[in-house]
């Protein structure tokens, strides 16, 4: 599990990072999307225990940040932006390499380094020099590096780029096994699609987080949650309006030719109900939709926010 | 510090540069080279019958070495003046070393992942100076070794004797590790600041001036050789330049200097 209190890191005159607070649970995957420069790297190299902070606390599995950072090393496995490998090792010398620099010896190596080049689809090229290796292949070498140790935290800089769309499912569907398995997994991405399929919870950042919300809940950021109801039948959406305006947790509905849109608080929540509500007054519904922008657009009115108001200093 | 680390380092570096042809071309040519000179000069006086009018400029010194015939002291001029410039190869070698090493995993950004794993700085830098470090050493040692039982073979087993005085091997005992590892912490900081290994080995280049002034000063001097006055001096002073280098090379290579600029 990682809190994060207030976490500050400067850089002589520079501020890439201020009021910093988050918590990443254990079998979750947290995503910190922002643009290039918003802080994302500094962040999780703080968090890696690579770089101190300059103010701020936070505790990676229970270990204080800035007192134990090489226990905080050990038990965790980091992605970095750019894959970083020995050009003249095979890929199997660059895995026990690192098998080593964490500690692993003997037959626990050997069958790490095996497993872990299965996983990523590297088995019948570990041999090879990486020097020789395509974008992708380079990736996925770095991804087995970060997860060798079997670490408890992980942190992910852009997973899945270089990769072909089944190596990136592949990726994405190992991630999600690391979250079944309890690790706590903080992925950085530009990939908004990637964050929405992968992420429990992401947090919007440019120097600080400015959100923190499930995919769906960034997606309402801003707007009335509504749901449209789409009516097929004799009885016209008008209707309805007077029995679902009644409903506690309906805060507005309006009927349009066919279609009621139904202001509510939390539609995953609250939609099944309002469903069965107009079912049972009768409501033949051909689909029901919640009116939501998307994960992009959420982030871009986000982060344009924030630009604006720099622009404005 | 954990041995096991550092091990691991050396290791990954040792096979690193023996898959570097090139690299391993440049600890061996010069090493040659300043062993292959002098021994053919021997070997050509050997071949010869000596004309005391063609000693020249030697002649001068050939005093040097009273109680043996002129045609001897003439090669073991010779064989001892040239023994200066194996100091060269441990100034040279594991700079050209480093630099390639440190420089490569700038260019492959490959130093934040080693420093995200348990491993510390100072465990880095020790595998890297010994991976860059030993070879030079072992080239040393071993053209050292080689020059004198190939000089005395060729020559006069007396020639062997003054390669393997009490002064030289103090020489190879002492200043030439500590020389090795001057020029590895060079070529660490000054990789520090520069992106291209040929312009890193340029400025650690200048390393090899005073060594190169020094063999020169003693030619003109008179001197054949160090005694062991100088060699003892020789240690304390680059003893002093390491301390001096590993203080400007632990706030160079701190964790954070190396994630924030070298990567």
């Amino acid at each position: 599990m990682i809190v994060v209190e207030g976490l500050r890191k400067d850089f002589r005159t520079l501020t890439a990072v201020h009021d910093m607070s988050f918590t990443v649970g254990d079998g979750e995957i947290f995503g910190l999307l922002g643009p290039n420069g918003a802080g994302k790297t500094t962040t999780v190299r703080m968090l890696a225990g690579l770089i101190s902070p300059t103010a701020g606390t936070a505790t990676v599995n229970g270990h204080p940040l800035g007192e134990k950072t090489q226990q905080i090393r050990a038990f965790t496995g980091i992605l970095t932006e750019s894959p970083g490998l020995h050009e003249k090792l095979t890929a199997r010398q660059n895995l026990a390499y690192y098998g080593r620099l964490y500690g692993m010896t003997g037959a626990r190596l050997r069958e790490a380094v095996e497993r872990y080049l299965g996983v990523v689809e590297m088995s019948e090229h570990a041999d090879r020099r990486v020097g020789g290796f395509s974008k992708g292949m380079r990736q996925k070498v770095a991804i087995a590096r970060a997860l060798l140790h079997e670490p408890e935290v992980i942190y992910l800089d852009e997973p899945t780029s270089g990769l072909d769309p089944s190596a990136a499912k592949t990726v994405r569907d190992f991630i999600a096994t690391l979250r079944a398995l309890g690790r706590s997994i903080v992925v950085c991405t530009h990939n908004l699609d990637e964050a929405e399929r992968l992420c429990d919870r992401i947090g919007i950042m440019r120097g600080t987080l400015l959100q923190v919300d499930t995919p769906a809940g960034l997606r309402r950021h801003g707007r009335t949650a509504t749901v449209r109801v789409e009516l097929n039948g004799a009885r016209g959406p008008e209707s309805f309006v007077g029995r679902l305006a009644e409903l506690p947790y309906v805060n507005g509905v309006q009927a349009r030719e066919n279609t009621l849109v139904v202001e509510l608080t939390d539609p995953p929540h609250e939609t099944p109900d309002l469903v069965a509500e107009l079912v049972s007054a009768g409501a033949r519904i051909t689909s029901v939709v919640e009116d939501a922008q998307t994960l992009e657009e959420a982030y871009l009115s986000l982060v344009g926010e924030v630009g604006e108001r720099d622009t404005d200093r | 510090m954990r041995l096991g680390y550092v091990w691991a380092v050396f290791a990954k570096e040792w096979r690193d540069l023996l898959s570097n042809r090139l690299l391993l071309g440049a600890v061996a040519f010069p090493a040659l080279v300043f062993a292959a000179i002098p021994t053919g000069l021997v070997a050509f006086i050997q071949a010869r019958d000596l004309d005391p009018n063609q000693l020249g400029q030697i002649q001068q010194y050939i005093v040097n070495f009273p109680n043996i015939p002129a045609k001897l002291a003439a090669q073991a001029f010779i064989v001892t003046n040239f023994m200066a410039y194996f100091l060269l190869i441990p100034a040279m070698v594991p700079m050209a070393i480093a630099t390639q090493s440190v420089i490569g995993e700038k260019v492959a950004r490959s130093l934040e992942p080693q420093l995200a794993t348990p491993l510390e700085v100072s465990e880095l830098l020790a595998g890297k100076t010994l991976a860059a470090a030993l070879p030079a050493v072992t080239a040393t040692w071993m053209v050292f070794i080689g020059y004198g039982l190939v000089n005395g073979l060729i020559a006069d087993q007396r020639l062997t004797r003054f390669v393997f005085s009490d002064v030289w091997i103090t020489a190879m005992l002492t200043l030439v590790p500590l020389i090795c590892l001057l020029s590895v912490l060079l070529g660490i900081v000054i990789s520090s600041r520069v992106n291209d290994p040929r312009t890193a080995q340029q400025i650690g280049g200048f390393v090899v001036i005073p060594i190169i002034g020094i063999a020169v000063a003693q030619f003109f001097g008179g001197n054949a050789t160090f005694n062991m006055q100088q060699v003892l001096i020789g240690d304390l002073m680059v003893a002093g330049l390491v301390g001096i280098t590993l203080l400007i090379g632990s706030w160079a290579f701190d964790r954070e200097s190396i994630l924030t600029r070298l990567t």
